[in-house]
């Protein structure tokens, strides 16, 4: 009996508290046209997630420096210019703990209760896939540049835009490469491969590219194909298989926790292959310091951005240099740019709307042709390829030195790149 | 052959880790019945502790080793008279006991989040990517100094359980704690002092894990599920069972490889436990305590 | 109006619950914001949830660190019937269920016979060797990159009175599990086993009918949880955290208990939010503490307090020391 009058209680609580928050809009799904937000002030109100907690908080926090970079820049020309006024912008980053439950929920609240105008992503894959949703079921400008996966793209949604090209081309960039090297006579043909790869949608994308480009130009073997579990530990069986093999080209793709421990263990057993790729890993600081240099020479590895496009790109050399200033002269790595040029983005589609209505945000976002600091030097939003980015990848790769330098494509390139490995030679 | 020698070299290097980390857990199940939920967050804690004198003090983790379990012993005590006293002994503190600890791990995973955040920590030494050849097999110095550590410490178990009062007193309570209060064995100091060696015993086997592996706060977790499995094969308590049951569970992980793709070789281990549960509670040897 | 109630219903508890169903379905109509809609319907899910896992955790006092299992498994075979045979929303999410409790009596009408911890030892194994199993069949999951249904535009919206519905029925499931008959022969079976039986309690068929029961509605929680958020991917679904959610709500807000996981279920998603802005760091540290304190203090939680408070003694939760003793 009691329990009954408990719960009446504490439903005429939520009742009170209820009525007690300020009437807000009736239910969304009558307006489908995506109104305009009215703009709070004379502000522009945006918001995203990131994961600033959990296990990909340090490449949220990159991806923050972007956001905040972008934001800076452009409050210190007075804000963006809607229509002939200049509005500021401000950022409402919420964090989602790496968490796709947390990031939809978040992102409803950014729509329902922060009243942004528009969404910027989150990083990594099911994060955006999820949240991505929650954009499209309230007409809400969704620009992202943390979600590679196709399949993102692949549902027809039309407010959902995205920075990051595919981790099927990633792996074309690293093939095309070993390509010219075959032509060039550097690398056997036909050219065997061990292919291992973590079972998320990336690792299926880059086992895709590859398996799809040996298809199609018939030069190359695939003799190992095998996937592992992210931050598996104990990868020896595995390289067991990849040893007895005996391959030419030992290509992974991971993320970097496994590929340190991955490629310590590959050292230890006296493994050496004439190309060695980790897929987008390989350039990273941390992954010299905690294997040391010796053990990360020659890796080649396939990014959506370098800070080395500055030699040859202007918009990256201004991003670059603009990053150094005020960050105590710290190099940005692709995090950084993809945040930074993701904000950008959304600004320029504004601009060029002159106002804040979602709808006419959302045309010059499909139609945007922006010069960017992104390899190509241009970024678009294809529709056929459901308005995801397909700008190119630099391919890199390790030298003695420490440095890694651009060895792909021809416009970008700050170094010849090396094949077959020459630490195999013994 | 070659690889099969591979394999099996393998399969005994990892076992002597697995069996480090299952026995501080057997120990405290055998003499107190309590299943330690917060074995992951002590392993965990064990990791970063090595870590940490390595980057700050340049101390070598098998040199920090002894520091490590004797820090690790005082803090079991502590959380024993803090925490696990409190509780009823018997079936009926069984689930209380497992909730009780798994709140302390949260709350360690917590601390580690906020001390160390949660990226990757690599523990890189000299040694690291050292390999000498056995046979026609290139294996890593380093594991092979695991090895090494954890027989040394399952030989001192043996002796400290067989020689010595307190090991005596140790099985004595596993048997029959009511007859020790009646022939004047400090009931509640014993089960103190063996979760302290529990908790030590998980602390040093964390500790090895940091040399091979990169570890972040979630640590300890994965490695607790393969403690269960090597306890519960291995009956309870007994060194030979932990031994022989860490060595089968590394056997069956590493030649899984041969029979089912490389993916799934993760869940072995795992359906390996229930399969065992289900079909012999008991473990392979019987619920043998402590011989 | 005579309504013919069966002899252990309380009049008053029934018409309790169905006024709060009432209020709680007038809600929207009163304030609009969508926000609060959407997080109440996260509420109800979660609320019943809590209470199915209640049934084999505090009813027959089996603790299961491994229900995301049967959530996954309800929530996948739902999407992929929605998906693939175009299947109606509720009826996927029916199958969903009976599929998910299916599962349940696979794995749990061996392990049941276990007592004590050696049962949620086997419980962690079922469910991470169930998550790898289907991460790795993506024919079923879609493997890591999940699956996204087709989206309605009102759903979302509706799926709140669908989740007063859901929540309800738990409640009141709860209510008959521990009130009537079989709630009796239940408790027996949680103090002693062997002397159950020899009373005549039948703990087999009882143990599998309430594994069942709890699959079941788990697994339609899981569905529920893939049509409201349109994409689901089994790293979330199967994800240790999550069953590790409905462990905290029922022994914070009151293991064994009638309410107690649904309270417990409302303070834990309202920490969360509240938390998740403010200190998202701090959350995995609060929840520990408190489930320390609970079990050191209080071992009835939340609802403990509350009956310490109205000075209420009820010796039938006193059962296996999970109470203090009287």
């Amino acid at each position: 009996m009691r329990t009954a009058t408990r719960v009446l209680a504490l439903c005429a609580l939520l009742l009170g508290a209820c009525k007690q928050s300020s009437p807000e809009q009736k239910q969304p799904a009558q307006t489908a046209s995506g109104g305009a937000a009215a703009p709070s002030g004379n502000e522009i109100l945006i918001g995203a997630t990131l994961p600033l907690t959990g296990g990909e908080a340090r490449i949220g926090g990159f991806y923050k420096e972007g956001y905040e970079l972008a934001f800076e820049e452009a409050n210190q020309a007075g804000g963006i210019s809607v229509g002939g006024k200049k509005m500021p912008v401000r950022l409402t980053l919420l964090d989602d703990t790496s968490a796709q439950a947390t990031a939809a929920s978040l992102a409803d609240r950014l729509i329902n209760s922060d009243k942004v105008s528009f969404l910027l992503g989150t990083y990594a894959t099911n994060l955006v896939e999820a949240q991505s949703v929650v954009a499209e079921q309230n007409n809400i400008p969704y620009v992202n540049g943390g979600g590679a996966a196709t399949a993102i793209y692949k549902r027809g949604y039309k407010w959902v835009f995205g920075l990051l090209a595919p981790v099927e081309l990633l792996a074309e960039s690293i093939m095309k490469w070993v390509d010219a090297e075959q032509q060039g006579g550097h690398l056997p043909k036909p050219a065997t491969i061990a292919l291992l790869w973590e079972n998320t949608s990336h690792g299926k994308d880059f086992r895709k590219g590859v398996t799809e480009w040996a298809d199609k130009t018939k030069t190359y073997k695939v003799l190992v194909d095998e996937s592992f579990e992210l931050g598996g530990k104990d990868f020896s069986a595995l390289l067991g298989q990849v040893k007895a093999a005996k391959a030419d080209l030992f290509l992974a793709d991971a993320h970097l926790p496994d590929y340190i421990t991955m490629q310590r263990q590959y050292v230890t057993a006296g493994l050496c292959n004439k190309v060695l790729s980790y897929g987008a890993r390989g350039s990273e600081k941390q992954a010299a310091e905690a294997l040391g240099k010796k053990n990360v020479e020659y890796v080649l590895s396939a990014v959506w951005w370098s800070p080395l496009l500055a030699d040859k790109n202007p918009e990256a050399k201004k991003f670059v240099d603009l990053f150094k200033a005020k960050h105590q002269n710290r190099v940005p790595e692709w995090y950084q740019a993809l945040g930074y040029e993701t904000a950008r983005a959304l600004f320029r589609a504004i601009e060029q709307a002159g106002s804040l209505d979602r709808n006419a945000v959302k045309e010059k976002l499909a139609a945007l042709k922006m010069t960017s600091i992104l390899p190509g030097g241009e970024l678009t939003f294809p529709a056929e390829f459901g308005q995801q980015s397909h700008a190119p990848f630099v391919v890199q790769q390790n030298m003695p030195d420490g440095s890694s330098p651009i060895v792909a494509p021809q416009d970008s390139a700050t170094a010849k790149g090396i094949a077959p490995n020459p630490n195999c030679g013994k | 052959m070659e690889r099969f020698a591979e394999l099996v070299i393998a399969s005994v290097l990892l076992a002597g880790l697995y069996a480090t980390m299952a026995y501080g857990l057997g120990l405290i199940y055998g003499v107190l019945r309590i299943v330690n939920l917060n074995h992951g967050g002590m392993i965990m804690a064990g990791a970063y502790a090595a870590w940490w004198l390595h980057a700050a003090l340049g101390l070598d983790p098998y040199l920090s080793l002894a520091l490590v379990s004797v820090v690790a012993f005082f803090v079991g005590i502590f959380t024993y008279r803090l925490l696990v006293r409190r509780l009823p002994r018997g079936a009926a503190g069984g689930v209380q006991s497992l909730l009780l600890l798994f709140g302390v791990w949260l709350i360690l995973r917590n601390a580690a989040y906020l001390i160390f955040t949660g990226n990757d920590h690599t523990l890189r030494t000299s040694y690291s990517t050292l390999a000498v050849g056995i046979g026609s097999a290139l294996v890593s110095v380093n594991r092979i100094a695991v090895f090494g550590v954890a027989i040394l410490i399952l030989v001192f178990l043996h002796l400290l359980l067989t020689r010595t009062y307190m090991g005596k007193a140790i099985r004595a309570v596993a048997q029959n704690p009511d007859s020790c209060t009646l022939v004047g064995i400090p009931v509640e100091r014993i089960y103190g002092l063996t979760f302290g060696l529990g908790t030590a015993l998980a602390s040093a086997a964390g500790l090895l894990g940091s040399t091979l592996f990169p570890f972040n706060p979630t640590f300890g977790g994965a490695e607790l599920l393969k403690s269960f499995v090597v306890v519960v094969l291995g009956g309870l308590g007994s060194v030979a069972g932990t031994a022989i049951a860490a060595l089968i569970l590394a056997v069956v992980e590493v030649f899984a490889i041969l029979v089912i793709p490389a993916y799934l070789t993760a869940a072995v281990g795992f359906v390996l436990l229930v399969v065992v549960l289900v079909v012999r509670p008991g473990g392979l040897f019987g619920q043998r305590v402590l011989g | 109006m005579k309504v013919p109630l069966p002899a252990w219903v309380r009049p008053r508890a029934a018409i309790g619950l169905l006024a709060a169903c009432v209020v709680l379905a007038l809600v929207p109509l009163l304030n609009g914001a969508v926000y609060w809609h959407n997080l109440l319907t996260l509420t109800f899910v979660g609320v019943a949830a809590a209470l199915a896992w209640n049934w084999l955790g505090g009813y027959l006092g089996q603790v299961s660190f491994g229900h995301a299992a049967m959530f996954g498994v309800g929530g996948f075979v739902a999407a992929q019937l929605q998906l693939q045979l175009r299947f109606p929303m509720l009826v996927s999410w029916a199958i969903g269920g009976v599929a998910a409790g299916a599962f349940s009596l696979i794995w749990g009408h061996p392990t049941l016979r276990l007592r004590g911890p050696y049962f949620s030892i086997a419980t962690i194994g079922v469910g991470e060797a169930t998550r790898l199993v289907c991460t790795y069949w993506d024919w079923f999951t879609g493997g890591s990159s999940g699956l996204s249904l087709p989206m309605r535009s009102n759903l979302k919206y509706e799926l709140y009175w669908y989740g007063i519905a859901l929540a309800a029925l738990a409640v009141a499931a709860s209510y008959a599990l521990r009130r009537s008959p079989m709630g009796l022969s239940l408790l027996a079976i949680k103090s002693d086993v062997d002397a159950a039986s020899d009373v005549g309690v039948s703990a087999t068929r009882l143990q599998d009918w309430v594994l069942f029961l709890s699959g079941l509605t788990i697994g339609i929680c899981g569905a529920f949880y893939a049509s409201y958020f349109s994409y689901i991917e089994p790293g979330d679904m199967f994800g240790f955290d999550r069953s590790i959610s409905w462990v905290l709500m029922g022994v914070i807000g009151g293991i064994g208990t009638i309410l107690g996981p649904a309270l417990g279920a409302v303070i834990f998603i309202l920490v969360k939010e509240y938390l998740i802005a403010s200190y998202p760091q701090l959350y995995l540290g609060l929840y520990g503490t408190l489930l320390v304190l609970v079990i050191l203090f209080e071992p009835l939680g939340i609802t403990g307090l509350f009956l310490r408070l109205v000075r209420r003694r009820r010796p039938d939760l006193a059962v296996t020391g999970m109470a203090a003793e009287d």
